[in-house]
């Protein structure tokens, strides 16, 4: 099995961390709404841990590629994406069908990753600020 | 009447559902571009593999969600609207 490289293991624990912090928030709006119950747990449980299984295989797939030529890397992104696109489908089937995962618990943990790379410029704009000031 | 009814909603689901899936599409050649163009920066400057590496992933984290907004609809589309376009239907009759 090939080495994971730390790029990929850095990014995979940043989004990982803001997945659970974002999961949290969720949880806690549908407590303050009335709405939480098992399944709201359980339906994040699924999702965040595919978001951020999705991530990382996405991670691998990137490492794998940019090893390669050209042509085999594009390849390689194309089938890399063919597999994790399959493999939400299957997380969110399963998650809009079974009843014991709740269907909006599933489907919006799935965007939480974006939402944690679109805030990242903030942070690093404010580390660097800091760097400036000192 | 009413099973023809039943019937177009069905099918019209199902055909947003795998028009919605063509935006699938896009991310996997966006991504595969993108990583070969990655490539071609990396055999430039070996030296900045890290930051390439790093600024590539959030860019095809960014890319894939839009194939994610698709399969999000599909799924909705094919499970939940079905169901609720018909009891919408029977409320009507």
């Amino acid at each position: 099995m090939a080495k994971i490289d730390k790029v990929v293991l850095k990014e995979t624990k940043y989004i990982a961390l803001w997945v659970i912090i974002f999961s949290l928030i969720m949880e806690a709006v549908f407590l303050i709404i009335n709405k939480w119950d098992y399944t709201v747990l359980l339906g994040n449980l699924l999702s965040a841990t595919v978001g951020v299984l999705n991530f990382f295989l996405m991670g691998l797939g990137v490492q794998k590629a940019v090893m390669q030529e050209e042509k085999e890397a594009k390849q390689t992104m194309k089938v890399s994406n063919l597999m994790r696109t399959f493999l939400l489908f299957v997380a969110a089937v399963i998650g809009v069908t079974v009843s014991v995962f709740n269907n909006w618990a599933v489907i919006i943990p799935l965007f939480f990753p974006r939402v944690a790379i679109l805030l990242r410029p903030l942070f690093d704009k404010r580390k660097d600020e800091n760097k400036n000031a000192e | 009447m009413l099973e023809l009814a039943i019937g177009i909603i069905l099918g019209c689901c199902a055909l947003g559902a795998g028009m919605a899936m063509i935006a699938g599409i896009g991310p996997g050649i966006g991504e595969g571009n993108a990583v070969a163009k990655a490539c071609e920066a990396i055999g430039r400057q070996p030296e900045s593999k890290g930051a390439v590496t790093s600024t590539m992933l959030m860019g095809c984290a960014i890319a894939e969600t839009t194939g994610l907004y698709a399969l999000v609809i599909a799924i909705l589309l094919i499970f939940v609207a079905p169901g609720m376009l018909v009891n919408i239907l029977m409320s009507v009759i």
